[in-house]
Protein backbone atom coordinates (compact mmCIF):
# COMPACT_ATOMS: atom_id res chain seq x y z
CA UNK A 1 0.00 0.00 0.00
CA UNK A 2 1.08 3.58 -0.64
CA UNK A 3 -0.11 6.63 1.19
CA UNK A 4 -1.31 9.29 -1.20
CA UNK A 5 -2.16 12.81 -0.11
CA UNK A 6 -3.76 15.19 -2.55
CA UNK A 7 -5.18 18.66 -2.27
CA UNK A 8 -8.55 17.99 -3.85
CA UNK A 9 -10.73 20.99 -4.56
CA UNK A 10 -8.76 22.96 -1.98
CA UNK A 11 -8.92 20.36 0.79
CA UNK A 12 -6.21 17.95 1.83
CA UNK A 13 -7.38 14.35 1.33
CA UNK A 14 -5.41 11.18 2.02
CA UNK A 15 -5.88 7.51 1.33
CA UNK A 16 -3.82 4.37 1.50
CA UNK A 17 -4.04 2.61 -1.86
CA UNK A 18 -2.24 -0.17 -3.76
CA UNK A 19 0.30 1.39 -6.17
CA UNK A 20 -1.63 0.24 -9.24
CA UNK A 21 -4.63 2.39 -8.24
CA UNK A 22 -5.39 5.04 -10.82
CA UNK A 23 -6.17 8.59 -9.78
CA UNK A 24 -9.68 8.02 -11.09
CA UNK A 25 -10.19 4.97 -8.86
CA UNK A 26 -8.91 6.86 -5.84
CA UNK A 27 -11.18 9.85 -6.48
CA UNK A 28 -14.26 7.73 -7.06
CA UNK A 29 -13.82 4.86 -4.61
CA UNK A 30 -11.76 6.35 -1.78
CA UNK A 31 -12.80 9.99 -1.80
CA UNK A 32 -16.38 9.53 -3.02
CA UNK A 33 -15.94 12.08 -5.77
CA UNK A 34 -17.89 10.48 -8.58
CA UNK A 35 -18.07 13.46 -10.92
CA UNK A 36 -15.16 12.18 -13.03
CA UNK A 37 -16.48 9.18 -14.92
CA UNK A 38 -15.00 5.87 -16.00
CA UNK A 39 -15.66 5.71 -19.74
CA UNK A 40 -13.24 3.99 -22.10
CA UNK A 41 -10.50 3.48 -19.49
CA UNK A 42 -7.77 4.00 -22.13
CA UNK A 43 -7.51 7.77 -22.49
CA UNK A 44 -9.70 8.22 -25.56
CA UNK A 45 -13.03 9.52 -24.26
CA UNK A 46 -12.08 12.17 -21.70
CA UNK A 47 -14.97 11.39 -19.31
CA UNK A 48 -12.40 11.05 -16.49
CA UNK A 49 -10.76 14.44 -17.15
CA UNK A 50 -9.60 16.26 -14.01
CA UNK A 51 -7.03 19.00 -13.53
CA UNK A 52 -3.76 18.13 -11.83
CA UNK A 53 -1.62 21.16 -10.99
CA UNK A 54 -3.90 23.12 -13.33
CA UNK A 55 -3.43 20.82 -16.33
CA UNK A 56 -6.12 18.54 -17.72
CA UNK A 57 -5.29 14.84 -17.60
CA UNK A 58 -7.11 11.59 -18.11
CA UNK A 59 -7.39 10.35 -14.52
CA UNK A 60 -7.74 6.79 -15.83
CA UNK A 61 -4.14 6.90 -17.15
CA UNK A 62 -2.49 8.49 -14.14
CA UNK A 63 -1.58 6.53 -11.05
CA UNK A 64 -2.85 8.07 -7.84
CA UNK A 65 0.70 8.03 -6.43
CA UNK A 66 1.87 10.12 -9.40
CA UNK A 67 -0.45 12.88 -8.23
CA UNK A 68 0.84 12.66 -4.65
CA UNK A 69 1.33 16.11 -3.12
CA UNK A 70 -0.37 17.92 -5.97
CA UNK A 71 -3.48 20.02 -6.44
CA UNK A 72 -6.39 18.23 -8.07
CA UNK A 73 -9.53 19.95 -9.28
CA UNK A 74 -12.59 17.85 -10.04
CA UNK A 75 -15.98 19.04 -11.24
CA UNK A 76 -17.20 19.01 -7.63
CA UNK A 77 -14.79 21.86 -6.86
CA UNK A 78 -15.75 24.17 -9.70
CA UNK A 79 -18.83 25.91 -8.33
CA UNK A 80 -18.59 28.03 -5.20
CA UNK A 81 -21.25 28.12 -2.48
CA UNK A 82 -22.48 31.35 -4.06
CA UNK A 83 -22.49 30.57 -7.74
CA UNK A 84 -21.95 28.17 -10.60
CA UNK A 85 -18.91 28.63 -12.79
CA UNK A 86 -19.96 30.54 -15.96
CA UNK A 87 -19.50 27.33 -17.96
CA UNK A 88 -21.92 25.48 -15.69
CA UNK A 89 -24.36 28.36 -16.03
CA UNK A 90 -24.27 28.55 -19.82
CA UNK A 91 -24.32 24.76 -20.19
CA UNK A 92 -27.47 24.66 -18.07
CA UNK A 93 -29.13 27.56 -19.87
CA UNK A 94 -28.42 26.17 -23.33
CA UNK A 95 -29.03 22.54 -22.40
CA UNK A 96 -25.58 21.85 -23.77
CA UNK A 97 -25.59 18.35 -22.35
CA UNK A 98 -28.09 15.53 -22.70
CA UNK A 99 -27.20 12.42 -20.72
CA UNK A 100 -24.44 14.38 -19.00
CA UNK A 101 -21.86 11.60 -18.73
CA UNK A 102 -19.22 13.56 -20.64
CA UNK A 103 -20.10 16.86 -18.94
CA UNK A 104 -17.62 16.97 -16.05
CA UNK A 105 -14.76 16.28 -18.45
CA UNK A 106 -15.97 18.69 -21.10
CA UNK A 107 -16.47 21.50 -18.61
CA UNK A 108 -13.03 21.03 -17.05
CA UNK A 109 -11.34 20.91 -20.46
CA UNK A 110 -13.20 24.08 -21.43
CA UNK A 111 -12.21 25.71 -18.14
CA UNK A 112 -8.47 25.17 -18.75
CA UNK A 113 -8.91 26.56 -22.24
CA UNK A 114 -10.61 29.73 -21.00
CA UNK A 115 -8.07 30.16 -18.20
CA UNK A 116 -5.27 30.23 -20.78
CA UNK A 117 -7.09 31.77 -23.71
CA UNK A 118 -10.01 33.97 -22.61
CA UNK A 119 -11.24 34.67 -26.14
CA UNK A 120 -10.85 31.48 -28.17
CA UNK A 121 -11.98 30.95 -31.76
CA UNK A 122 -14.39 28.11 -32.48
CA UNK A 123 -11.49 26.18 -34.00
CA UNK A 124 -9.49 26.63 -30.80
CA UNK A 125 -12.45 25.40 -28.75
CA UNK A 126 -12.74 22.31 -30.95
CA UNK A 127 -9.03 21.64 -30.57
CA UNK A 128 -9.27 22.02 -26.79
CA UNK A 129 -12.21 19.58 -26.62
CA UNK A 130 -10.81 17.00 -29.08
CA UNK A 131 -10.13 14.64 -26.19
CA UNK A 132 -13.69 14.74 -24.85
CA UNK A 133 -16.21 12.64 -26.69
CA UNK A 134 -19.94 13.29 -26.46
CA UNK A 135 -22.24 10.70 -28.03
CA UNK A 136 -25.53 12.59 -27.51
CA UNK A 137 -25.35 16.16 -28.62
CA UNK A 138 -23.36 16.55 -31.80
CA UNK A 139 -21.37 19.21 -29.92
CA UNK A 140 -23.17 22.29 -31.29
CA UNK A 141 -24.66 23.39 -27.96
CA UNK A 142 -21.42 22.56 -26.20
CA UNK A 143 -19.49 24.91 -28.47
CA UNK A 144 -22.13 27.60 -27.95
CA UNK A 145 -21.91 27.10 -24.19
CA UNK A 146 -18.17 27.68 -24.23
CA UNK A 147 -18.49 30.76 -26.45
CA UNK A 148 -21.15 32.24 -24.15
CA UNK A 149 -19.15 31.45 -21.02
CA UNK A 150 -16.13 33.20 -22.50
CA UNK A 151 -18.31 36.22 -23.15
CA UNK A 152 -19.56 36.26 -19.56
CA UNK A 153 -16.07 35.84 -18.17
CA UNK A 154 -14.85 38.73 -20.31
CA UNK A 155 -17.67 40.88 -18.93
CA UNK A 156 -19.36 41.20 -22.31
CA UNK A 157 -22.62 39.35 -21.72
CA UNK A 158 -24.79 42.41 -22.12
CA UNK A 159 -23.40 43.19 -25.55
CA UNK A 160 -24.67 39.85 -26.85
CA UNK B 1 -4.33 -3.64 -13.43
CA UNK B 2 -2.37 -6.34 -11.64
CA UNK B 3 -0.31 -5.48 -8.61
CA UNK B 4 3.15 -3.94 -8.92
CA UNK B 5 5.53 -2.00 -6.71
CA UNK B 6 6.16 1.63 -7.48
CA UNK B 7 9.32 3.64 -6.97
CA UNK B 8 10.13 7.16 -8.09
CA UNK B 9 13.88 7.82 -8.05
CA UNK B 10 15.04 11.41 -8.41
CA UNK B 11 18.34 11.11 -10.30
CA UNK B 12 19.74 9.30 -13.34
CA UNK B 13 22.07 7.31 -11.07
CA UNK B 14 19.24 6.09 -8.88
CA UNK B 15 17.19 5.09 -11.95
CA UNK B 16 20.13 3.08 -13.26
CA UNK B 17 20.63 1.51 -9.82
CA UNK B 18 16.93 0.63 -9.61
CA UNK B 19 17.08 -1.00 -13.05
CA UNK B 20 20.21 -2.92 -12.10
CA UNK B 21 18.39 -4.21 -9.04
CA UNK B 22 15.09 -5.08 -10.72
CA UNK B 23 15.46 -5.58 -14.49
CA UNK B 24 14.13 -7.46 -16.38
CA UNK B 25 11.17 -7.33 -13.98
CA UNK B 26 10.98 -3.53 -14.01
CA UNK B 27 9.42 -1.10 -16.47
CA UNK B 28 10.03 2.62 -16.69
CA UNK B 29 7.03 4.90 -16.37
CA UNK B 30 6.90 8.33 -17.97
CA UNK B 31 3.54 9.95 -18.58
CA UNK B 32 1.95 6.50 -18.73
CA UNK B 33 -0.19 7.19 -21.79
CA UNK B 34 1.22 4.13 -23.55
CA UNK B 35 2.32 2.01 -20.61
CA UNK B 36 -0.75 2.28 -18.37
CA UNK B 37 -2.99 1.47 -21.34
CA UNK B 38 -0.83 -1.62 -21.98
CA UNK B 39 -0.83 -2.70 -18.34
CA UNK B 40 -4.62 -2.68 -18.30
CA UNK B 41 -4.67 -5.25 -21.09
CA UNK B 42 -1.81 -7.60 -20.31
CA UNK B 43 -1.19 -10.31 -17.80
CA UNK B 44 2.53 -9.76 -18.30
CA UNK B 45 2.82 -7.15 -15.55
CA UNK B 46 6.24 -6.01 -14.35
CA UNK B 47 7.03 -6.43 -10.65
CA UNK B 48 8.22 -2.85 -10.31
CA UNK B 49 7.32 0.38 -12.05
CA UNK B 50 10.13 2.89 -11.94
CA UNK B 51 8.58 6.32 -12.39
CA UNK B 52 11.17 8.48 -14.14
CA UNK B 53 8.91 11.47 -14.70
CA UNK B 54 10.26 13.30 -11.63
CA UNK B 55 13.97 12.96 -12.49
CA UNK B 56 15.25 16.47 -12.95
CA UNK B 57 17.96 15.44 -15.47
CA UNK B 58 15.16 14.25 -17.79
CA UNK B 59 13.45 17.64 -17.93
CA UNK B 60 14.17 20.97 -19.57
CA UNK B 61 14.63 22.35 -23.06
CA UNK B 62 17.81 24.38 -23.56
CA UNK B 63 20.61 25.29 -25.94
CA UNK B 64 23.95 23.68 -25.06
CA UNK B 65 27.21 23.83 -27.02
CA UNK B 66 26.21 20.62 -28.80
CA UNK B 67 22.76 21.78 -29.77
CA UNK B 68 19.22 21.92 -28.52
CA UNK B 69 18.78 19.52 -25.60
CA UNK B 70 15.29 18.22 -24.83
CA UNK B 71 14.84 16.07 -21.73
CA UNK B 72 13.19 12.71 -22.34
CA UNK B 73 10.39 13.55 -19.90
CA UNK B 74 9.44 16.81 -21.62
CA UNK B 75 5.75 16.59 -22.49
CA UNK B 76 4.23 17.31 -25.88
CA UNK B 77 2.52 20.33 -24.31
CA UNK B 78 5.87 21.68 -23.10
CA UNK B 79 7.29 21.31 -26.62
CA UNK B 80 4.34 23.28 -28.01
CA UNK B 81 4.89 26.05 -25.46
CA UNK B 82 8.68 26.27 -25.76
CA UNK B 83 9.67 29.64 -27.17
CA UNK B 84 12.94 28.40 -28.60
CA UNK B 85 11.22 25.50 -30.38
CA UNK B 86 8.44 27.78 -31.66
CA UNK B 87 11.05 30.09 -33.14
CA UNK B 88 13.69 27.67 -34.41
CA UNK B 89 11.82 24.45 -35.13
CA UNK B 90 8.10 25.12 -35.57
CA UNK B 91 7.74 21.71 -37.26
CA UNK B 92 8.28 20.16 -33.82
CA UNK B 93 5.41 22.23 -32.45
CA UNK B 94 3.19 21.04 -35.30
CA UNK B 95 4.16 17.42 -34.69
CA UNK B 96 3.56 17.67 -30.93
CA UNK B 97 0.20 19.31 -31.59
CA UNK B 98 -1.00 16.27 -33.56
CA UNK B 99 -0.38 13.83 -30.69
CA UNK B 100 -3.73 12.75 -29.24
CA UNK B 101 -5.59 15.58 -27.53
CA UNK B 102 -4.77 18.09 -24.78
CA UNK B 103 -4.99 15.53 -21.95
CA UNK B 104 -2.65 13.10 -23.74
CA UNK B 105 -0.17 15.86 -24.53
CA UNK B 106 -0.16 17.08 -20.92
CA UNK B 107 0.97 13.65 -19.70
CA UNK B 108 2.66 12.07 -22.72
CA UNK B 109 6.37 12.69 -23.16
CA UNK B 110 8.77 12.88 -26.07
CA UNK B 111 10.89 10.09 -24.61
CA UNK B 112 7.88 7.82 -24.08
CA UNK B 113 6.83 8.38 -27.67
CA UNK B 114 10.26 7.41 -29.03
CA UNK B 115 10.67 4.38 -26.74
CA UNK B 116 7.24 2.97 -27.58
CA UNK B 117 8.51 3.07 -31.15
CA UNK B 118 5.34 2.41 -33.10
CA UNK B 119 5.74 3.15 -36.84
CA UNK B 120 3.10 5.90 -36.64
CA UNK B 121 4.76 7.84 -33.78
CA UNK B 122 4.31 11.53 -34.47
CA UNK B 123 7.56 12.84 -33.04
CA UNK B 124 9.76 10.51 -35.08
CA UNK B 125 9.79 12.02 -38.58
CA UNK B 126 10.74 15.58 -37.60
CA UNK B 127 13.50 14.41 -35.27
CA UNK B 128 14.91 12.03 -37.91
CA UNK B 129 14.83 14.85 -40.44
CA UNK B 130 16.92 16.91 -38.00
CA UNK B 131 19.55 14.15 -37.43
CA UNK B 132 18.62 14.00 -33.75
CA UNK B 133 20.83 12.17 -31.27
CA UNK B 134 19.75 10.44 -28.09
CA UNK B 135 21.60 10.05 -24.80
CA UNK B 136 21.20 6.72 -23.04
CA UNK B 137 22.34 5.97 -19.49
CA UNK B 138 23.04 2.51 -18.14
CA UNK B 139 25.29 0.55 -15.83
CA UNK B 140 28.33 1.20 -18.04
CA UNK B 141 27.79 4.95 -18.09
CA UNK B 142 26.17 6.99 -20.77
CA UNK B 143 26.35 6.75 -24.54
CA UNK B 144 25.08 8.83 -27.40
CA UNK B 145 23.72 7.41 -30.67
CA UNK B 146 21.68 8.67 -33.58
CA UNK B 147 17.91 8.39 -33.38
CA UNK B 148 18.09 6.31 -36.55
CA UNK B 149 20.21 3.70 -34.73
CA UNK B 150 17.86 3.91 -31.74
CA UNK B 151 14.86 2.67 -33.75
CA UNK B 152 15.22 -1.07 -34.31
CA UNK B 153 11.79 -2.40 -35.23
CA UNK B 154 8.09 -2.04 -34.48
CA UNK B 155 7.90 -1.46 -30.70
CA UNK B 156 11.62 -2.16 -30.44
CA UNK B 157 14.49 0.20 -29.72
CA UNK B 158 18.12 -0.58 -29.02
CA UNK B 159 17.63 0.17 -25.29
CA UNK B 160 18.76 -2.67 -23.04
CA UNK B 161 16.44 -3.56 -20.15
CA UNK B 162 18.84 -1.84 -17.73
CA UNK B 163 19.10 1.40 -19.74
CA UNK B 164 17.15 4.65 -19.70
CA UNK B 165 16.69 7.42 -22.26
CA UNK B 166 18.01 10.69 -20.83
CA UNK B 167 17.57 13.29 -23.53
CA UNK B 168 17.27 14.09 -27.21
CA UNK B 169 19.68 16.47 -28.91
CA UNK B 170 19.16 18.39 -32.13
CA UNK B 171 22.68 19.13 -33.40
CA UNK B 172 23.58 22.81 -33.35
CA UNK B 173 23.79 23.18 -37.14
CA UNK B 174 20.19 21.95 -37.44
CA UNK B 175 18.63 24.26 -34.86
CA UNK B 176 16.73 26.61 -37.14
CA UNK B 177 17.02 24.37 -40.20
CA UNK B 178 13.88 24.88 -42.31
CA UNK B 179 11.68 21.84 -41.57
CA UNK B 180 8.07 20.95 -42.16
CA UNK B 181 5.87 18.20 -40.68
CA UNK B 182 2.58 16.79 -41.95
CA UNK B 183 0.28 14.08 -40.62
CA UNK B 184 -2.74 12.49 -42.19
CA UNK B 185 -5.25 10.78 -39.91
CA UNK B 186 -8.81 9.63 -40.40
CA UNK B 187 -10.07 12.55 -38.31
CA UNK B 188 -8.67 15.97 -37.49
CA UNK B 189 -8.55 15.30 -33.76
CA UNK B 190 -7.07 12.41 -31.80
CA UNK B 191 -6.26 10.06 -34.66
CA UNK B 192 -3.17 8.00 -35.35
CA UNK B 193 -1.30 8.70 -38.58
CA UNK B 194 -2.03 6.82 -41.80
CA UNK B 195 1.15 8.51 -42.90
CA UNK B 196 3.23 11.23 -41.32
CA UNK B 197 6.24 12.91 -42.85
CA UNK B 198 8.86 15.57 -42.36
CA UNK B 199 11.38 17.23 -44.63
CA UNK B 200 14.23 19.59 -43.93
CA UNK B 201 17.03 21.22 -45.88
CA UNK B 202 19.30 24.21 -45.83
CA UNK B 203 19.07 26.57 -48.77
CA UNK B 204 22.52 26.53 -50.38
CA UNK B 205 24.16 29.18 -52.57
CA UNK B 206 22.44 29.32 -55.96
CA UNK B 207 19.15 28.25 -54.36
CA UNK B 208 20.03 24.58 -54.09
CA UNK B 209 18.98 21.84 -51.67
CA UNK B 210 21.72 21.42 -49.10
CA UNK B 211 21.65 18.54 -46.57
CA UNK B 212 18.10 17.52 -47.57
CA UNK B 213 16.35 15.06 -45.26
CA UNK B 214 13.06 13.26 -45.79
CA UNK B 215 11.60 11.11 -43.01
CA UNK B 216 8.42 9.05 -43.25
CA UNK B 217 6.25 7.32 -40.67
CA UNK B 218 3.66 4.50 -40.77
CA UNK B 219 4.97 3.21 -44.10
CA UNK B 220 7.66 0.78 -42.88
CA UNK B 221 8.38 -1.22 -39.69
CA UNK B 222 10.03 1.88 -38.20
CA UNK B 223 10.08 5.57 -39.03
CA UNK B 224 12.51 5.78 -41.94
CA UNK B 225 14.58 8.16 -44.03
CA UNK B 226 14.00 8.24 -47.79
CA UNK B 227 17.71 8.39 -48.60
CA UNK B 228 17.38 7.90 -52.36
CA UNK B 229 15.07 10.86 -52.57
CA UNK B 230 17.49 12.84 -50.39
CA UNK B 231 20.44 11.92 -52.64
CA UNK B 232 18.44 12.96 -55.69
CA UNK B 233 17.78 16.40 -54.18
CA UNK B 234 21.24 17.14 -52.80
CA UNK B 235 22.83 19.95 -54.81
CA UNK B 236 19.83 20.36 -57.14
CA UNK B 237 18.00 23.59 -57.67
CA UNK B 238 14.98 24.16 -55.43
CA UNK B 239 12.07 23.80 -57.85
CA UNK B 240 8.58 22.38 -57.59
CA UNK B 241 9.48 19.78 -60.21
CA UNK B 242 12.40 18.52 -58.13
CA UNK B 243 10.22 18.38 -55.03
CA UNK B 244 7.62 16.32 -56.92
CA UNK B 245 10.32 14.03 -58.33
CA UNK B 246 11.67 13.45 -54.80
CA UNK B 247 8.16 12.42 -53.79
CA UNK B 248 8.02 9.83 -56.57
CA UNK B 249 11.41 8.46 -55.56
CA UNK B 250 10.40 8.28 -51.89
CA UNK B 251 7.48 6.05 -52.87
CA UNK B 252 9.96 3.45 -54.22
CA UNK B 253 11.72 3.31 -50.84
CA UNK B 254 8.79 2.63 -48.51
CA UNK B 255 7.30 -0.71 -47.47
CA UNK B 256 3.72 0.15 -46.57
CA UNK B 257 1.18 -2.42 -45.44
CA UNK B 258 -2.57 -2.58 -45.80
CA UNK B 259 -4.38 -2.43 -42.47
CA UNK B 260 -7.75 -1.30 -41.15
CA UNK B 261 -6.73 2.37 -41.46
CA UNK B 262 -5.61 2.41 -45.10
CA UNK B 263 -4.41 0.34 -48.03
CA UNK B 264 -0.76 0.28 -49.05
CA UNK B 265 -1.69 1.89 -52.37
CA UNK B 266 -3.28 4.81 -50.55
CA UNK B 267 -0.23 5.18 -48.33
CA UNK B 268 1.97 5.34 -51.45
CA UNK B 269 -0.13 8.17 -52.84
CA UNK B 270 0.10 10.00 -49.53
CA UNK B 271 3.88 9.66 -49.44
CA UNK B 272 4.32 11.17 -52.89
CA UNK B 273 2.12 14.13 -52.00
CA UNK B 274 3.40 14.62 -48.44
CA UNK B 275 7.06 14.49 -49.44
CA UNK B 276 6.45 17.23 -51.98
CA UNK B 277 4.34 19.30 -49.56
CA UNK B 278 6.81 18.93 -46.69
CA UNK B 279 9.64 20.13 -48.95
CA UNK B 280 7.48 23.03 -50.11
CA UNK B 281 6.56 23.84 -46.51
CA UNK B 282 10.19 23.90 -45.41
CA UNK B 283 11.02 26.22 -48.30
CA UNK B 284 8.09 28.50 -47.44
CA UNK B 285 9.42 28.73 -43.88
CA UNK B 286 12.86 29.66 -45.20
CA UNK B 287 11.36 32.38 -47.38
CA UNK B 288 9.17 33.76 -44.61
CA UNK B 289 12.25 34.17 -42.42
CA UNK B 290 14.40 35.83 -45.09
C1 LIG C 1 -5.82 8.67 -26.39
C2 LIG C 1 -4.41 8.56 -26.88
C3 LIG C 1 -4.06 9.14 -28.08
C4 LIG C 1 -2.75 9.04 -28.56
N1 LIG C 1 -2.46 9.65 -29.73
C5 LIG C 1 -1.20 9.59 -30.21
C6 LIG C 1 -0.87 10.23 -31.45
O1 LIG C 1 -1.70 10.85 -32.10
N2 LIG C 1 0.42 10.14 -31.89
C7 LIG C 1 1.37 9.46 -31.19
O2 LIG C 1 2.51 9.43 -31.65
N3 LIG C 1 1.10 8.85 -30.02
C8 LIG C 1 -0.16 8.89 -29.52
N4 LIG C 1 -0.47 8.27 -28.33
C9 LIG C 1 0.57 7.49 -27.65
C10 LIG C 1 1.29 8.18 -26.47
O3 LIG C 1 0.50 9.20 -25.92
C11 LIG C 1 2.64 8.78 -26.86
O4 LIG C 1 3.45 7.79 -27.44
C12 LIG C 1 3.36 9.40 -25.65
O5 LIG C 1 4.34 10.27 -26.09
C13 LIG C 1 3.98 8.36 -24.74
O6 LIG C 1 4.69 9.02 -23.70
P1 LIG C 1 4.49 8.65 -22.16
O7 LIG C 1 5.38 9.53 -21.39
O8 LIG C 1 3.06 8.67 -21.82
O9 LIG C 1 5.04 7.16 -22.17
P2 LIG C 1 4.83 5.97 -21.13
O10 LIG C 1 3.54 5.32 -21.36
O11 LIG C 1 5.15 6.42 -19.76
O12 LIG C 1 6.02 5.02 -21.62
C14 LIG C 1 6.04 4.50 -22.93
C15 LIG C 1 7.18 3.50 -23.05
O13 LIG C 1 8.43 4.15 -22.90
C16 LIG C 1 9.15 3.60 -21.80
N5 LIG C 1 9.83 4.75 -21.20
C17 LIG C 1 9.24 5.88 -20.71
N6 LIG C 1 10.18 6.77 -20.36
C18 LIG C 1 11.38 6.21 -20.62
C19 LIG C 1 12.74 6.64 -20.48
N7 LIG C 1 13.06 7.84 -20.00
N8 LIG C 1 13.73 5.78 -20.87
C20 LIG C 1 13.42 4.57 -21.39
N9 LIG C 1 12.17 4.12 -21.54
C21 LIG C 1 11.15 4.93 -21.16
C22 LIG C 1 8.13 2.91 -20.95
O14 LIG C 1 8.69 1.85 -20.20
C23 LIG C 1 7.16 2.42 -21.98
O15 LIG C 1 7.64 1.24 -22.57
C24 LIG C 1 -1.77 8.34 -27.82
C25 LIG C 1 -2.12 7.77 -26.59
C26 LIG C 1 -3.43 7.88 -26.11
C27 LIG C 1 -3.77 7.26 -24.81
Amino acid sequence: MTDVTLTVNGKERSASVPPETTLLEMLRSKLNLTGAKLGCDVGDCGACTVLVAGKSVNACLMLAVQANGRDVLTIEGLATAEAFHPLQKTFEELASLQCGFCGPGIILSAKTLLDENPDPTVQEIKDALAGNLCRCTGYTKILEGVVDAARIMNGKQDAA
Amino acid sequence: MRAFDYIAPDSTESVVAALAAHSPNARLLGGGTDLIVDLKHTSNTPKVLVDVSQVEDFHGIEMTDRGLRIGSMVTHTEIMKSEIIQKELPAMVDAAHTVGAVQTRNLGTLGGNLVTCVPSMDSGPTLLALDALVTIAGPKGSRQITLEEFFVGPRKTCLEPDEVLVDIIIPKENVGKPTHFLKFGLRKGQALALVNAAASFHVGDGNIFSAPRIALGAVAPVVMRATKAEDFLAGKEITEANMAEAGEIAVTEIKPITDFRASKEYRRELVAVFTRRCLAGAYALHQSRA
